[in-house]
């Protein structure tokens, strides 16, 4: 099966090319060199702007707290029925889709890969069943470190850093995992013995560990076992004014090695002014910028309802009374994380909604280098990822940006320097930001890129001066060479893959897990593990080996 | 399976109660299946098996060929106006094959065991709740407060595993507390080492709103509450107050008044949690009713108790329940694959699709019989707290087909 899409502007900043007139050729799912041969379908686009599929590197999409929150703001689903169209495009919802709502409205937006940020070990198992639901999307998780009763320890016995990167191992691959994510480390595991803040020197009530020693010897397992996507860190006190200094001491504690810090937005907050409550961002881009080994991702607030949904109970605990509407769930979970579940309205009049919007926008503006930064909303804690259309524009349209600044709560007007920032995103950078870097960061060589090899993930859009109409309606959406968005609409269901990462280690540390699961968790290692055929209705996951020096 | 002669199976995960065991020891001899350790008695009944012919597919009671019932039930089917699938008794794959099934049909979706699921959700969906899962009870709670009667004949080794010989923090001194129950022979086994108390009660959510007021550090006038002496729920107050990781337990099925029990135990862990630290722990999850109720907040974005119609679903917890929803359906879909459990008496068309020792008051239009999910195939099913999933494997060669596999073959031809 030979594709042909003639007369684009391919935009594929991987390799160089900014809105290059030349035909994008797919042969049986993976792009080719073009030629002459005869296409079995071929499109002619006038000029359109052609760019690898989405990727998304954070984004809430599967796990049981997802499911949690589904159950508890009904409200969302009410609000936002069926998609129309003539696929199944079965459920609904905005803040929390169902698995088909949330594959064909990425689809819409031209995103094809999508990554599940937090996936918990204890609910592995479900998250990929949920994941194998989403259609249109390949997808992958990180797995949840660093406050398992396991690793903790581990650490506080000094068990050689071997020990630890086998175990780190052993648990990527029991879980179908393809990166590690570490969420206020130590801090979720603090909360079940009653703490109720932790910073990152601050001692484990019971292990006396600290959040610094959980990241670093996380940090040097991943380096060491060859993950390619760094630590992906939520750091420590979300949401807490004054976190700023944190973040920053976070940077310089990893000493030049390779850390992502996820939906930094939340993690930027000073204590400056009558309210105690001002942007950090302008330091943290600072550091940022010159920290070569630092990427980030923001997780813009957008106005609106959603519900926040995240792993750090001891976090989502101390913000449960700021629900609206007022309910919330909080788990403890299996001696390895926990979760909370607080539904969350963004309002445009309060000061400090106003200010997290701006200060996720400095952060996007401050930040140069756009290989380091990522377009989130962490969806859905900041805003439902059907927000990125709107996103983008305010991003590429500083006169957009200020319009709607100025329809802000004017306290939080004061309080931001946004209004003199005069930088605007250019479409190769937003490229850059939602395909090439991502793909990058996440060791994915098929992917982000539209050259001989790539997947056939590719996405046709209208060239529009409004940015937001431009993105929200993909023109074309192929998935592997098959068209599923055609002028916006969804017209046809794939099955995606699931990317899962293979590292080498040490197997002999399975003993000490087996005898861990039997008599502290309570339910055998071999039940834990996942096995292949358990992905994807028994098609198996798409397997990235890596190789390290363990 | 190749191993056809006498061979004990071991770690053998279990579907039934929704606790989850994956421990547990059986004997298989060709076609025979016979417990052999680990095993609670609803676990030992239902996982027993004689080597006897499958029961054969049937119309109305005649014997018919497999083909013959799955054509019968797609006819069926096809000129229902509101079906309704209840039972639901099934795998992860099972439910996925019913969703897609009545994505053409539309139909009513409910499960045998909801009730319990519902009074709790009236707490859930309101107010939220403070949870916890297995093993943090079982590492973590010193003190366990036991609402209602002892769960144990339902969750035969409930004490066992939340009991363990050496907790990883809980300490020495584990307080459970009954009230309004008291432990039968079988828990006092499995709490041996527990310090163990019992507290008649006559009103569990008057008793429960009286022990959060006390933990909040109100004094209350009044000699008892929900039956309880005053003395005895303020020293049950002391003790969750002390306590540094409280759980509250109950089975909201076995509670005629567990909506009320659940709130109120919930309002009791949100006040625990202000000074220490707290969790529910509610019991259910019979016959995967979790995994189903989880696939389907996926897939529609509502709970059980949802009717899709016209490609587009609505919940409602009280029109959609079983016994309302059979006023209203046409047919019934009865699925039950891990017990024999008949369908409820019902006036219209009935699809059978179930457990192969079923036995039947009155013969369904269609019986398609299945085999049992970690049985005779392998399978997923979650746990009561909705966060673990469990593989169910195959412990013979399956005759009869999983529920997945009639449903597809149901669904063959629907238009």
């Amino acid at each position: 099966m030979r594709l042909r899409l003639k007369g684009g502007r391919v935009l594929d900043p991987a390799n160089g090319e900014n809105a290059v007139a030349r035909d994008v050729e797919i042969l049986d799912g993976r792009i080719v060199a073009a030629t002459n041969e005869t296409a079995d379908q071929e499109y002619t686009l006038n000029g359109d702007i052609v760019m690898a599929g989405g990727i998304d590197l954070h984004s809430h999409i599967a796990g049981g707290k997802m499911n949690l929150a589904r159950l508890l703001m009904q409200e969302d689903r009410r609000a936002y029925p069926e998609m129309r169209g003539a696929f199944c495009g079965c459920g609904g919802g905005r803040a929390v889709p169902t698995a088909h709502v949330t594959g064909c409205r990425y689809a819409e937006l031209g995103y094809t890969t999508v990554f599940e940020p937090a996936m918990l070990g204890a609910n592995a198992r479900g998250a990929h069943l949920e994941m194998a639901d989403i259609p249109n999307l390949d997808t992958g998780a990180y797995l949840v470190l660093g406050n398992d009763d396991y690793i903790l320890r581990l650490i506080a016995a000094g068990a050689p850093q071997a020990q630890i990167n086998a175990y780190v191992g052993w648990m990527i691959e029991a879980t179908q995992a393809f990166a590690i994510k570490i969420v206020n480390p130590g801090g979720i595991n603090a909360f079940k013995f009653n703490a109720r803040k932790l910073d990152l020197d601050e001692a484990n009530p019971y292990y006396e560990v600290t959040p610094r020693q959980v990241l670093l010897t996380l940090i040097r397992a991943v380096t060491e076992l060859g993950v390619p996507h760094p630590i992906h860190l939520h750091g420590c006190n979300l949401g807490v004014p004054g976190n700023d200094d944190t973040t920053l001491a976070t940077i310089l504690a990893t000493e030049g090695r390779r850390l992502h810090l996820t939906h930094l937005q939340f993690h930027s907050y000073g204590t400056e002014g009558d309210r105690k409550f001002s942007s950090g961002a302008a330091r943290i881009a600072e550091l940022v910028n010159a920290s070569p080994n630092i990427s980030v991702d923001v997780g813009q607030v957008m106005f609106g309802q959603t519900v926040t949904s995240s792993a750090d109970y001891m976090s989502q605990y101390r913000n449960r009374g700021l629900a609206s509407p007022k309910k919330s769930i909080g788990m403890d979970i299996e001696l390895d994380a926990a979760c909370g579940v607080v539904p969350f309205e963004y309002r445009d009049k309060s000061f400090v909604n106003a200010l997290q919007w701006a200060i996720g926008l400095e952060l996007f503006l401050l930040v140069e280098d756009p290989w380091r930064i990522f377009l989130t909303t962490d969806h859905p804690n900041g805003a439902p990822f059907t927000t990125y259309p709107h996103l983008i524009r305010l991003l590429m349209d500083r006169d957009f940006r200020n319009a709607q600044l100025a329809t802000l709560n004017k306290a939080a007007q004061q309080h931001t320097m946004l209004a003199g920032i005069t930088r605007e995103y250019s479409l190769a950078e937003i490229a850059i930001l939602t395909r090439a870097a991502p793909a990058r960061i996440l060791g994915l060589k098929d992917k982000g890129h539209l050259a001989p090899g790539g997947v056939g993930d590719v996405v046709v859009y209208k060239d529009d001066a409004d940015r937001e109409a431009m993105f929200s309606k993909a023109r074309y959406v192929f998935k592997n060479g098959r068209l599923i968005v055609k002028e916006g609409e969804i017209v046809d269901l794939v099955a995606g893959t699931t990317h899962v990462l293979r590292p080498d280690y040490d197997r002999s540390v399975e003993a000490d897990i087996t005898r861990w699961f039997d008599e502290a968790v309570g339910l055998k290692a071999k039940h834990f593990r996942v096995a292949d055929g358990e992905l994807r209705g028994g098609a198996g996951p798409t397997i990235l080996k890596c190789e390290g020096a363990a | 399976m190749a191993n056809t002669g006498k061979h004990i199976v071991e770690d053998v995960v279990c579907g039934f109660c929704g606790l989850g065991c994956d421990d547990l020891k059986v004997e298989v001899e060709g076609r025979e299946i016979r417990p052999a350790g680990s095993v609670c008695p609803e676990a030992a009944k239902l996982l027993w098996r004689m080597d006897v012919a499958d029961p054969l597919f049937s119309r109305l009671g005649s014997p018919c060929s497999a083909q013959e019932a799955f054509d019968e039930a797609r006819v069926i089917l096809n000129a229902a106006r509101t079906p309704l699938f209840a039972g639901l008794g099934t795998d992860v794959a099972g439910g996925q094959a019913l969703l897609d099934l009545a994505g053409g049909t539309g139909g009513v979706f409910d499960h045998a065991a909801s009730i319990g699921l519902f009074r709790n959700f009236t707490a859930t969906q309101r107010t939220g709740w403070l949870a916890t899962t297995l093993a943090e009870v079982r590492n973590r709670c010193d003190v366990l407060l036991v609402v209602g009667s002892d769960p144990t004949p339902n969750f035969g080794r409930l004490f066992e595993r939340l009991f363990p010989d050496s907790p990883l923090f809980a300490g020495e001194q584990r307080k459970v507390i009954f009230l309004g129950g008291t432990p039968g022979a079988r828990a006092s086994g499995q709490l041996a080492r527990a310090e163990v108390s019992s507290l008649p009660a006559t009103d569990l959510p008057e008793a429960l709103v009286a022990l959060t007021a006390l933990v909040g550090g109100r004094t209350l006038a009044g000699n008892s509450f929900g039956g309880v002496p005053l003395a005895d729920l303020a020293a049950v107050a002391a003790a969750l107050s002390a306590a540094r990781y409280a759980v509250v337990t109950w089975n909201g099925a076995e509670l005629g008044n567990g909506d009320l029990v659940a709130e109120r135990a919930t309002a009791l862990v949100d006040t625990l949690n202000i000074t220490t630290r707290a969790g529910v722990f509610p019991l259910g999850g019979r016959d995967n009713i979790i995994g189903l109720n989880q696939l389907m907040l996926w897939r529609l974005g509502y709970p059980l108790r949802t009717a899709i119609r016209g490609g587009a679903s609505e919940h409602d917890p009280a029109l959609y329940a079983t016994a309302q929803a059979l006023k209203d359906a046409d047919v019934l879909v009865w699925v039950s694959a891990f017990r024999p459990e008949p369908p409820p008496p019902f006036e219209g068309k009935t699809i059978v699709i179930g457990h192969a020792e079923t036995v039947f008051d009155k013969a369904p239009d269609v019986f398609i019989p299945v085999g049992t999910p970690g049985i005779d195939h392998a399978g997923t099913v979650f746990r009561m707290d909705s966060i673990v999933s469990l593989p169910l494997g195959a412990l013979r060669v399956a005759t009869l087909p999983s529920v997945a596999e009639a449903v597809r073959r149901i669904a063959g031809g629907v238009a």
